[in-house]
């Protein structure tokens, strides 16, 4: 099978193949995961290396990292110390520490879960169909390549399932640390599958940081929210300066269940998350809210496909981009309200702030409807500060410089405030804004 | 404390102030009244500032300095305020915090310590005790969602809090029904004492059935085409501008 997807692939999707080669004989996969490994690299081989007219990257140039000669990470040190520190309070006793993408027993700490929750590996879950099947599924209906990449090459993962009726009270966060590579470049391709049974509920924070420079942080989570169930899902990418970070969130929503996804973007030098959702049955919610804000040379974009399959589904998305210097960012947003989706609930919102002349936001709000009784609204706006609200405050006595740093965070702060999960605001209130005012 | 002398003063190149001469002393309260477009408003944003306003020839003085040479920052520092027709909303901010760094800009140019947020907040409830508002001013974002009466109240709370020598306010009373009027002209008049002066711009003579102006003038077509004393409010309001602007 290899022999025929490299006769057909160039040499950026060559390496990859040879990469993979080298993957299986060093970490020699069980015959049911090595299965999925493969089917995932055919995948890959399928959808290759977006051009750059390729509807999913119209606004990202991946053309240094697709050809960045990536290898694999192995053994990875990381002292206790670094992993404290950026431990949540709440989450001293709730947290998985996964060091380039792999578990590490050693620097978690899962005992405030209880027995409601189940946390294992990937590896070890498949075992059960129900779990082997969805991963299959997502794997041969995968679109993205760089998430079949992460397919291609996962090897334990995380399995976390919340049992029926529990709602857990302590907040769960994944750290994902990534120690980078020292001799060139180094991928790592973190899993996650979230399983909440009925009526359950979880808290569940991912914070992506790096210990060390050139690293590719390639990671997909795929979330089940079963019926009247509510998964909180906050991301913060925090990654290094160098690094590329991107992710994939697949949300398969059940009746009367809700998904509240927030994501607060640092950025890097080139940060993607895509984020799709099915609302598959009556009474579903998604809220998927995102504040970046980019100085230099980041980059962040953001691509998203909701798919209202069925009635009565509601979904909201805020977005806020603040931009400086020769920063970019991009939102590819598309709600599907498929036929029989009546009584949708859809908004969309993008809204950049640009602070310099030379920084870049596209924005590509989209909505595709096929039912006749929906309530479906989008909105974008790219601007800099409103002069009305400058002057207001120049009125009262600040100076111009104040003013304008006043409105900047007030602008990210909108968004950051209604995160649920104080120490995150409060954490962001001292990174993100902190960033605008150096700046 | 202000002296304005044949001020010429426009937007983006149209004259709209053809020649304003006023003076202005503690203790006083001028109302100015006109017509739409006689240029009242544009009075207001060249007093306080606004950069898409210019003037063309006068002067402006202010406690014996030319107020058109500072900018709107330092004319707020110096004691002048300006109360907006349309205050702006501003979301992400909170009200209490917005109106503590102003009052801290204000303490710091006069080399004083900040505030820390406690020690502020003894001010502002006391300031809102004295005008009558609700905790509902310290917990909400600056201006967003307030009502029209809500927003010119909240203008009302921020003179109270900078102590201004010179208040202008730029048609406070529009768009407030009788209620909100009264609690916005009383806190006014309470703010009100011999060492400060208060400029009201207003459409209606009604305002000035609740804030007593020392003067009145009346504005039309640019410039101050009748001067009197509180009794020419009255004669506007039953005789309408008609009788000043076709005699004139």
């Amino acid at each position: 099978m290899s022999s025929t997807i490299a006769e057909s692939s160039n040499g950026a999707e060559s390496a990859v193949l040879d990469l993979h080669k080298k993957f299986i004989e060093t970490n020699q996969p069980s015959p049911d995961f090595l299965a999925l490994n493969r089917k995932a690299l055919g995948q890959f081989a399928k959808l290759k290396f977006p051009h750059r007219k390729h509807e999913m990257y119209t606004f990202v140039n991946t053309k240094g990292l697709a050809s960045a000669p990536f290898s694999l990470k192995k053994e990875s040190s990381i002292q206790r110390e670094f992993v404290e520190q950026h431990v949540y309070a709440g989450c001293e006793r709730s947290h998985l520490t996964l060091v380039d993408g792999v578990l590490r027993p050693e620097l978690s700490d899962a005992t405030a879960l209880g027995t409601a929750v189940m946390v294992g590996s990937l590896a070890e879950a498949i075992k059960d169909k129900s779990v082997k099947s969805l991963l299959q599924e997502s794997i041969e209906s995968e679109n993205d390549v760089f998430a079949s990449i992460n397919s291609a090459f996962m090897t334990q993962g995380i399995m976390i399932r919340v049992g029926r009726d529990n709602q857990i009270e302590a907040p769960l966060q994944i750290l994902n640390v990534s120690t980078g590579g020292e001799s060139g470049p180094v991928m790592t391709v973190p899993r996650v599958y979230v399983h909440l049974e009925p009526l359950s509920e979880l808290k569940l924070i991912v914070k992506y940081v790096g210990e060390g420079d050139n690293y590719f942080v390639n990671s997909v989570q795929d979330m089940v929210v079963e019926e009247n169930a509510t998964l909180t899902h906050i991301q913060v990418q925090a990654d290094s300066i160098d690094a590329w970070h991107f992710s994939k969130n697949r949300v398969r929503l059940k009746r009367d269940s809700r998904y509240l996804g927030y994501q607060a973007t640092n950025g890097a030098r080139l940060v993607r998350h895509h984020n799709e959702g099915w609302l598959s049955e009556p009474g579903a919610e998604l809220v998927l809210n995102g504040v970046s804000v980019l100085v230099d040379d980041e980059q962040s974009h953001q691509f998203i496909r909701v798919h209202h399959e069925v009635e009565n589904c509601t979904s909201h998305q805020c977005f806020k981009n603040i931009i400086n210097h020769r920063a970019r960012a991009s939102f590819d947003g598309t709600v599907v309200v498929n036929k029989g989706a009546q009584l949708t609930s859809s908004d969309q919102l993008i809204n950049n702030l640009m602070l310099s002349d030379e920084g870049h936001a596209d924005c590509k709000p989209n909505l595709m409807i096929f039912a006749d009784d929906v309530k479906c609204a989008h909105g974008a706006t790219v601007g800099q500060l409103d002069e009305g609200q400058l002057f207001y405050l120049r009125t009262r006595g600040l100076s111009e410089d104040v003013a304008k740093e006043i409105l900047t965070q007030s602008f990210a702060r909108s968004i950051i405030q209604e995160i649920p999960f104080a120490p995150v605001v409060e954490e962001l209130n001292q990174t993100l804004l902190k960033k605008l005012e150096a700046n | 404390m202000l002296e304005i002398k044949d001020l010429h003063a426009g937007f983006e190149g149209t004259e709209i102030l053809k020649g304003i001469s006023l003076s202005i002393n503690k203790g006083e309260t001028h109302a100015i009244m006109g017509p739409n477009g006689s240029g009242k408003s544009t009075l207001a944003k060249i007093l306080s500032g606004h950069p898409s306003y210019e003037v063309f020839s006068g002067e402006v003085i202010y406690e014996g300095k030319n107020l058109l040479d500072l900018s709107a920052e330092d004319r707020s520092l110096a004691g002048v305020f300006m109360g907006f027709q349309y205050p702006v909303e501003i979301p992400g901010v909170n009200n209490a915090e917005f109106l503590r760094m102003a009052y801290n800009a204000r303490l710091v140019n006069e080399g004083k310590d900040e505030l820390d947020p406690l020690d502020f907040d003894d001010i502002l409830q006391e300031k809102m005790d004295l005008l009558g508002m609700e905790n509902k001013y310290k917990e909400r974002n600056c201006n967003d969602g307030f009502s029209g009466g809500e927003k010119k109240k909240n203008e009302i709370l921020q003179m109270a809090i900078l102590k201004p020598a010179l208040s202008v306010l730029d048609e406070t009373d529009s768009g407030l029904d009788i209620d909100a009027l009264r609690v916005v002209a009383n806190g006014v008049n309470k703010l009100n004492n011999e060492n400060n002066a208060l400029i009201l711009i207003t459409h209606y003579q009604r305002l000035l059935d609740y804030i007593k102006p020392d003067f009145v003038h009346v504005l039309s077509h640019g410039k101050i085409i009748k001067s009197g004393g509180k009794e020419l409010a009255h004669e506007l309001e039953a005789q309408g501008y008609d009788w000043l602007t076709t005699t004139n």
